[in-house]
């Protein structure tokens, strides 16, 4: 009886501890929370795109070890975020500038959101078992970082345009207007074959890591510092 | 497929080739030109003569030369297939390819490398064959498109074909290979008097960290000049390391590398010699200071132990104590004669001699009954009495025999003799005494502890079957009565006292009047049935006793050594059945005139001793009674001083020997006979 008693009051400590222990973040500046600075917001947001990036690797990777050995079969995908126009070299993109470097990062989160989600589920409903079950895992991870990184870059400009460092050209961009709908009909709705699930996962492994550099761009131009 | 070079050599081996494999569908003949036909038909015929001409020769010349080849013994043949082997990119900016040619064909050959970018069909070919070197293709920062897919050919031509490897596709962000660390400085840092090795450096200069377009991540690796095997550290993103652990007096090697997030690991930078001075000397002294200090205390403890050796051996090891039997002999044992030292504990002194008669609870009391007596008491004697059954014999008074030894005895079987002559004693002393004072010293059974100087003993329980007895014959109650009374009226100090001792003070002359005083004043308490019978036994008895003391009486009473136990003498029985009792020393046996006893040792009552040193014997009894009578009343704790002289009855009809054995109990109640 006397066991179950102290069981349970290290149990309740715990708990507490735990709770006590993490202090939440709140990005709008409320009363009360610990706003992080912006070298930690930037920090967070490449630590997550530079796991995205890695992550997203790795399926592509495994699709074409596992179903496509053959790749110079078919000519290289054309991706749906080709419209977008983005920097191919550093001058470019030093010359860009920071508002239009966050727009076109911000354009490219919001072009993948949905395309990774479908992904994900057709993944999950692969007919031809295609893929394990690991790798749908991965597809889902990757879909909500998506989303979670596109949500951390939109506070980030939010908190750079507060500090004077971004102008105001940048306004939050839904996505809808920053793809076009033409895009959405490369792929066909819920029903995705190998090839496109291919040509997915050969395009965000791409996208992702220009969004990474672009990330990192940002952040030695407006907080020049050890890392950089 | 591929646009057409504008060579005149690519030309010849064009319309070579296409002579050869007419029915190729390869090469689209790009270069050649088409010709309208509108021109003249001379025009035409000449042209067509010249072109025939032209072709003639071409194959004249090819026939030679494979005649001339054919006679050399050697086998031209086209190249063979080149391959890529690696495409790397040092910054991100620019990019290099390798690739590896095939067989020659043992002609001369030229190696193109072509490249297609990705989403465009316009095929380029390699703008740097030389900044990379032998047999590779560098690309500047012009032709260089980061996140575009490069699909790259290498083309190997000689006189006899050419040879296509096989594409390969690349982006340039996956294939990037920065340079070594560069300015990697060591310098040996102390760290509390411990030494260590701080690593620093600088980023490969065409790798722009700086503008964050690359983001490189370092290892480190060290070991000593002789060993073989390097130590790995994994630095991240700094640029600068310490390592800790180092030996002394070792020359180390330091080694940096890098590598971008998702790319490949450069080149090891060229080793950085360190040397580790010597810190052996500081640890040496820290060491001498603590044995010195160790040695310092452990010699304290050492003269420690030495000054308390004796105290901690007892504390460790105490001492067995051995065997404390007075007159045991250890060294006799040890001997191993156990005879001599079973010996020496038999004492000689036992029983023990001295006067100090307060280490015993007996007490003495001999009386000799004639043998007729003693079978009529004998016979009343009950099992359930105890002690009370003594043997009878006829041998002296002073046998020895009288001692049963302490009252509670007197509730267990012991030795017959011994009651015996207790149950004598007993006897002849009530009979000097008042027979009532006896009585009342039997029923009363409270005796208080102090009475008497504390020497009465106290015993409930003797006298609680004395009820029971009443029943039985007489003789048996009153050979308890008198055990008991014997018990009660002689205390230990007081026999001693008896005796003679000039040297005693009066207090010890009191100690016979302890209990005579006692009886005495225990008289009043006997207003109960059973004094009453008691006394009627005792009266009874009495004649029996004095009937047996008076004949027994010279030889009873014959004691041949005086000891310290007290001996009366039964003088003789007078008309009324009393015993009269003498002591036996018969010095002061005056009374009423009875003869003194002609025996040596005489046994009287000392009262006390007078400034001559004299003995005074007490005599009076009859003053002494009244005395006694009026002190009857007082409590016990009454001192006995008063009472010293035994009781008697005011009668005189009891005439017991002057000397003062008297039983007060019968002394100073009113005769009831």
């Amino acid at each position: 009886m006397l066991l179950i008693w102290c069981a349970v009051l290290i149990l309740a400590c715990l708990e507490l501890s735990t709770r006590v222990g993490t202090a939440p973040i709140c990005s709008y500046g409320q009363a009360g929370c610990h706003t992080p600075s912006l070298a930690d917001i930037f920090d967070r947001v490449i630590q997550q795109s530079s796991r995205m990036h890695g992550i997203s690797s790795d399926l592509h990777s495994e699709f074409e070890q596992y179903f496509f050995p053959s790749k110079n079969l078919i000519g290289k995908p054309k991706c749906h975020t080709h419209g977008i126009v983005t920097p191919a070299d550093k001058e470019n993109a030093q010359r860009l500038g920071r508002e239009q470097l966050t727009e076109v990062i911000l354009r490219l989160l919001g072009a993948w959101g949905d395309p990774l989600l479908q992904l994900y589920r057709s993944m999950s409903q692969d007919q031809n078992q295609d893929f394990n079950h690991y790798s749908s895992n991965k597809a889902l991870e990757i879909s909500d970082m998506v989303h979670e990184l596109r949500d951390g870059v939109a506070k980030m400009a939010e908190k750079m345009k507060l500090s004077g460092v971004l102008g105001n050209t940048v306004g939050y961009i839904s996505p809808e207007g920053l793809v076009p709908s033409s895009s959405f009909s490369f792929y066909k709705h819920g029903e995705l074959n190998s090839m496109d699930h291919h040509d997915l996962l050969y395009c965000f492994r791409r996208d992702s890591n220009k969004i990474k550099n672009y990330l990192q761009i940002l952040k030695c131009t407006t907080l020049p510092g050890l890392d950089c | 497929m591929y646009p057409g070079p504008t060579s005149p050599v690519n030309r010849l081996h064009k319309s070579v080739s296409s002579v050869r494999s007419s029915g190729s569908r390869q090469w689209t003949q790009h270069g050649q030109n088409t010709e309208g036909e509108t021109e003249s038909f001379c025009q035409l015929k000449a042209r067509l003569c010249g072109a025939t001409m032209k072709k003639v020769l071409e194959v004249i010349l090819l026939l030679l030369l494979l005649v001339v080849t054919h006679a050399k013994g050697t086998r031209y043949s086209p190249p063979g297939k080149p391959a890529l082997t690696r495409c790397r990119s040092p910054e991100k900016e620019t990019f290099t390819c390798w690739w590896e040619p095939g067989s020659d064909g043992g002609l001369p050959t030229t190696y193109a490398l072509y490249y297609r970018k990705e989403s465009s069909d316009t095929v380029f070919e390699c703008p740097d064959y030389r900044t990379a070197g032998e047999n590779s293709c560098f690309f500047n920062k012009n032709d260089t498109s980061i996140w575009v897919n490069y699909n790259i050919t290498v083309v190997a031509t000689n006189a006899l074909g050419r040879t296509f490897s096989d594409p390969v596709d690349i982006d340039v962000v996956y294939i990037v290979k920065p340079n070594p660390p560069e300015q990697v400085a060591v310098t040996v840092m102390e760290d509390k008097g411990w030494p260590f090795i701080r690593v620093s450096w600088e980023p490969p200069h065409k790798a722009d960290t700086r503008s964050g377009w690359i983001t490189l991540i370092y290892e480190i690796r060290v070991k000593l000049e002789e060993e073989n095997d390097w130590e790995m550290h994994l630095a991240g993103q700094q640029k600068m390391f310490n390592i800790f652990s180092l030996r002394s007096g070792g020359k180390y090697l330091v080694q940096v590398r890098c590598k971008p997030d998702h790319g490949y690991w450069s080149e090891w930078s060229p080793s950085s010699y360190v040397k580790v001075p010597d810190y052996f000397h500081r640890e040496k002294s820290v060491w001498i200071l603590i044995t010195v200090f160790c040695a310092f205390i452990f010699l304290i403890l050492t003269w420690l132990l030495h000054m308390n050796s004796r105290s901690l051996k007892h504390f460790l090891l105490p001492p067995v104590p051995g065997p404390k039997i007075k007159g045991f002999d250890k060294q006799l044992l040890k001997n191993g004669k156990s005879e001599e030292v079973f010996s020496a504990l038999v004492a000689t002194d036992f029983p023990p001699k001295s006067s100090n008669y307060e280490d015993l609870l007996v007490e003495y009391l001999e009386v000799y009954i004639p043998e007729e007596q003693e079978l009529m008491l004998e016979k009343s004697m009950d099992l359930d009495v105890g002690c009370l059954k003594c043997e009878g014999s006829a041998s002296d008074s002073d046998s020895g025999r009288g001692s049963c030894d302490s009252h509670t005895l007197l509730m267990h079987k012991c030795d017959g003799v011994k009651e015996e002559e207790e149950r004598q004693a007993k006897e002849a002393r009530r009979h000097q005494k008042d027979w009532k004072e006896e009585a009342s010293t039997y029923a009363h059974v409270d005796v208080s502890p102090d009475m008497s100087s504390g020497r009465v003993k106290t015993w409930p329980s003797v006298f609680s079957p004395l009820p029971r007895y009443t029943s039985n014959q007489q003789g048996s109650l009153e050979m308890a009565k008198q055990h008991y009374l014997s018990d009660s009226l002689f205390p230990t100090s007081s026999t001693s006292s008896y005796h003679t001792q000039p040297g005693h003070g009066t207090t010890e002359a009191h100690g016979p009047g302890y209990w005579e005083c006692g009886l005495s004043n225990k008289q009043p308490h006997l207003l109960h049935p059973q004094a009453q019978a008691q006394r009627q036994l005792q009266a009874r008895s009495d004649d029996n006793i004095s009937s047996i003391g008076r004949k027994q009486t010279p030889a009873g009473l014959h004691s041949p050594a005086r000891r310290s136990t007290e001996y009366v003498e039964v003088e003789r029985v007078n008309e009324e059945d009393m015993v009269l009792l003498q002591p036996v020393s018969g010095r002061c046996g005056d009374v009423e005139g009875y003869p003194e006893m002609p025996y040596g040792e005489d046994y009287s009552k000392v009262k006390g001793v007078d400034m001559d040193n004299m003995l005074l014997l007490q005599r009076e009894v009859r003053e002494e009674t009244e005395n006694c009578d009026t002190s009857s009343t007082v409590t016990t704790t009454q001192k006995p001083a008063a009472c010293i002289h035994s009781a008697m009855p005011v009668e005189g009809e009891m005439v017991l020997g002057v000397n003062g054995y008297v039983d007060t109990a019968t002394v100073c109640t009113p005769p009831t006979y």
